[in-house]
């Protein structure tokens, strides 16, 4: 693994991020941006703004084409092919499109998560059904995930992200296709998953998310973060970012 | 061992999911298994008939006139100089008559008043057993021929050719065999492999992202391959010893068969046909796997 950042409590460093996409795209460009670890950040903006590709190059999914992307002391851009389990491992991931296997049960899905890692079978079965409980899927548990609503296959995203205890949630648009009550419910397990440490970055259009946060909303525009952003913790001083932490996202 | 259970579970998965062209393959590698260890067994038998006939085999120098002591010694150099022998024997125009007179048994009376010495002297030379030796025989035979005093040489001429011939063939055919072998249970097994890949490229992908580790995403088609190696070459063995039986049981009673030794492989040239197999087909899937997943 690469070099050990200085700043222990830092879990996302990006420095003057740039991603072009060939031809010459420009998704995000010279983004510098902190997350301490037991954030939640919320990420905003307009589609096409970078939001997503952000959440990637954080995942690694893509690689920066210039400057420096850290995650839990680790230089993503660095880091060896055969290696990038080990990130993976620490980062759930929501994805916007669901990414989920339509042929096999909601179980099934969020199993694969934890049995990638060997957790034992029994664990397995326990964590899902608790995920499916809180989000309200239990009746779905044997239910292909092609047979259901996108609401329904966005929680089930949703549990396979948070199932195997990551030290990072990302979730990009978790609640687009969610009623007030069922955000309520994703709401309420992020702010279980933050209490035990977790950082966790939304990236979201939906204003009732972060109207009233007192967590770090950061906007995106035009792949930039505008001068006047927050681009840093405001506790970045030396305070722990978890005491200022509010027992809801105030949704 | 939780490692273990999780990659058996998914071969497992993974052979359900396309059981149709699993059986594909399986028929493929068994026929391909049937095909080459039907030759070989025959080939090994064939060894095995060539050595128990070789062990008669001699070849007879027929010598103008009774050698001398030192003219022996000189015989027993010059054919020592040319090749590796077991050993060799010198035979009188007596000793010759005496044979002869017991193998005529009862009838020996028909040599009555025919002169003791009326067969020529001999050397009875008998090559190191080996069939390899059997394409020098001629060459020997050739040598022998130049040597002075030598009237005549014999051998078992006409069947040592012709078996050594078949023996050719069949290593042919083994040869050929052994590749169509190699060549379908690799590429069948890869084709297999590689279709289960391609249809599954969206869970691998997944995979990927939940940050499963490359052994992980591999294991399974390897053991996909291997299993369809075992179970393939397995079957072809067996239907072998089905199709050796019945040729047994076709041919009871006395034919020719009964008197020459046909016998099944030994249990560790089984397993090295199985284990070859097995081994290929883990290598075909190995090798699509790192290709298309470039892991």
């Amino acid at each position: 693994m690469s070099q050990e950042t200085t700043y222990p409590d830092v879990m996302i460093d990006m420095i003057k991020v740039t991603k072009v996409y060939p031809p010459d795209v420009q998704a995000v460009s010279d983004i510098s941006l902190t997350v301490n670890r037991g954030e939640i950040v919320f990420l905003t903006g307009m589609s096409g703004a970078g939001k997503t590709t952000l959440l990637r190059l954080i995942s690694r999914i893509e690689k920066p084409t210039k400057g420096m992307v850290e995650v839990a002391g680790i230089d993503v851009a660095k880091l060896p092919q055969r290696s990038i389990h080990l990130l993976r491992r620490k980062i759930g991931m929501a994805y916007q499109d669901f990414k989920l296997l339509p042929d096999r049960t909601v179980a099934d899905n969020i199993a694969f998560s934890m049995e990638v890692v060997y957790r034992p079978q029994s664990f397995i079965e326990k964590r899902t059904r608790d995920l499916l409980e809180q989000l309200d899927l239990i009746k779905k548990y044997a239910t292909r995930t092609e047979e259901l609503s996108r609401g329904e296959q966005q929680r089930v995203s949703i549990a396979r992200a948070v199932a195997n205890f990551p030290e990072i949630v990302l979730a990009d648009e978790p609640t687009g296709n969610l009623d007030a009550e069922t955000t309520n419910r994703v709401v309420n397990l992020f702010n279980q998953l933050n209490r035990q440490g977790t950082t966790i970055l939304i990236a979201t259009h939906d204003r009732s998310l972060y109207q009233q946060t007192s967590h770090r909303v950061v906007e995106l525009r035009f792949g930039r973060i505008p001068a006047q952003q927050p681009a840093y913790p405001e506790d970045s001083n030396g305070d722990d970012p978890a005491s200022s932490y509010s027992p809801s996202l105030e949704v | 061992m939780r490692f273990l259970a999780v990659v058996l579970q998914q071969t497992c998965r993974n052979m359900l999911f396309t059981w149709k062209s699993q059986i594909m393959t399986q028929f493929t590698v068994s026929l391909s298994v049937l095909i080459f260890s039907f030759f070989y067994l025959i080939y090994s038998n064939a060894l095995h008939v060539g050595q128990e006939l070789g062990d008669d085999l001699r070849l007879v120098v027929y010598l103008e006139e009774e050698p001398a002591p030192a003219m022996k010694e000189q015989y027993q150099m010059k054919i020592l100089k040319f090749d590796q022998v077991d050993r060799i024997e010198f035979i009188s125009s007596q000793q010759a008559f005496k044979r002869f007179e017991q193998q005529l048994g009862d009838n020996s009376d028909v040599l009555t008043g025919v002169p003791a010495n009326f067969l020529p002297p001999s050397i009875e030379v008998y090559p190191v057993r080996s069939l390899d030796s059997l394409s020098r025989i001629k060459r020997f035979s050739d040598y022998l021929q130049t040597l002075p005093g030598v009237l005549k040489v014999q051998y078992g001429k006409e069947w040592i050719e012709r078996f050594y011939s078949f023996i050719q063939l069949m290593r042919v055919v083994i040869i050929l065999s052994g590749s169509l072998l190699i060549m379908t249970t690799t590429f069948m097994v890869a084709h297999t492999i590689r279709l289960t890949l391609l249809s599954r490229q969206q869970e691998l992908e997944l995979l990927r992202l939940l940050g499963a580790t490359n052994n992980y995403i591999r294991m399974p088609f390897l053991m996909e391959g291997a299993f369809q190696g075992l179970l393939g070459s397995s079957c072809g063995i067996i239907a072998l010893l089905l199709l050796f039986n019945w040729i047994n049981l076709q041919f009871a009673g006395p034919t020719t068969l009964t008197l020459l030794p046909f016998t099944f492989f030994p249990w560790q040239v089984t397993l090295s046909i199985i284990g070859s197999a097995t081994l290929l087909c883990a290598a075909g899937s190995f090798s699509t796997t790192r290709r298309i997943l470039q892991l």
